[in-house]
């Protein structure tokens, strides 16, 4: 061991078909309100009344929460452990069920793809699809593709 | 207005939003707290040069305007699409960095109706969103996807 950058995770490390799975979100009525005030003020997303005549069945969080939330999960459980260089992108993300106050959050990850462009020295795309769960059921799907450094670069 | 009566092409200008180093900072140290998104000394030394918004932020952002622009129009009188749900989106790309003090231009363009054979009674509109920089750079792109009531048969409106 060399220094501390050998001990976080870097583009070789990952394979596609590689599976984690972690987190533990709480999902609380105060967070989604917070957020929805700041990004997202629709009424299903503010009030419980209004949240019960929408399609959604109750006060629900922003999707664009729902990200924000897994985005953290995903943080804590792969990218501050690994030689992280930024972000490409999310291919795709599907809000599936709505995600309510008392909703414990929890992800199953998996490696789809990683590619190195030789055009990009030292650096290395990997592709991931993030399953987002709550305690019931699979609430949404993000795919996301994070820039990692190449070990040695 | 119904979905027949969204015009493909037609881009709305959402607004302009200017990142603070402390919103920034906030976002970043809730979820997505990464040394280049909530330590600008830290930041200095990171491939960016300095500290820069999560992505996740920047995108949050486009749905804060396009909520204020909306609102700002019906109080203006024009008969928008009823809001709808959002089923998701695609092809999110963060395409440069977002840095304290700049100030995006957001914009939002439909490009394609797309008929549902399950929801006879909705549409599907997907909308090009974009954010630009001074520069007129697009920083940030993504498809969009809504659900968009249907004009019923009966009615004569």
């Amino acid at each position: 061991m060399s220094g501390a950058d050998t001990t976080l995770l870097h583009f070789e490390d990952f394979r596609p078909g590689q599976t984690f799975a972690f987190g533990r979100y709480e999902v609380t009525k105060e967070e989604i309100i917070d957020f929805a005030e700041q990004f997202d003020a629709q009424p299903h997303h503010l009030d419980e009344e209004a949240g019960r005549r929408s399609l959604l069945g109750g006060l629900a969080a922003s999707g664009w929460h729902i990200c924000a939330m897994a985005m953290r999960m995903f943080a804590d459980g792969i990218i501050l452990k690994s030689a992280n260089r930024g972000g490409l992108g999310a291919d795709e993300c599907r809000w599936m069920k709505p995600v309510k106050p008392g909703d414990m959050l929890r992800m199953e990850v998996e490696v789809l793809e990683t590619r190195a462009p030789k055009s990009l020295s030292g650096v290395g795309f990997v592709r991931f699809s993030c399953r987002i769960f709550n305690q019931r059921e699979q609430v949404a799907l993000l795919n996301m593709t994070p820039i990692l450094a190449r070990r040695g670069a | 207005m119904w979905f027949e009566d969204i015009v493909l092409g037609e881009t709305r200008d959402l607004g302009t939003h200017t990142f603070t180093e402390e919103e920034i900072i906030a976002f970043g140290k809730k979820y997505d707290p990464q040394p280049f998104h909530i330590d600008p000394e830290a930041a200095k030394t990171s491939m960016f040069g300095g500290l820069i918004a999560s992505g996740w932020h920047t995108a949050a952002v486009w749905m804060k305007l396009s909520i204020e622009s909306r609102k700002k129009e019906v109080a203006g009188g024009r008969n928008l699409a009823r809001s709808g749900v959002s089923p998701g989106f695609e092809d999110m790309r963060w395409l440069k960095p977002v840095r304290p003090g700049m100030t995006l231009h957001y914009s939002a363009t439909p490009f394609e109706k797309v008929d549902l054979k399950s929801r006879p009674e909705l549409g599907l509109i997907k909308n090009l969103g974009e954010a630009r920089d001074e520069t007129g750079d697009v920083v940030f792109s993504f498809i969009g996807k809504g659900l968009v009531a249907r004009k019923p048969k009966e009615s004569s409106l």
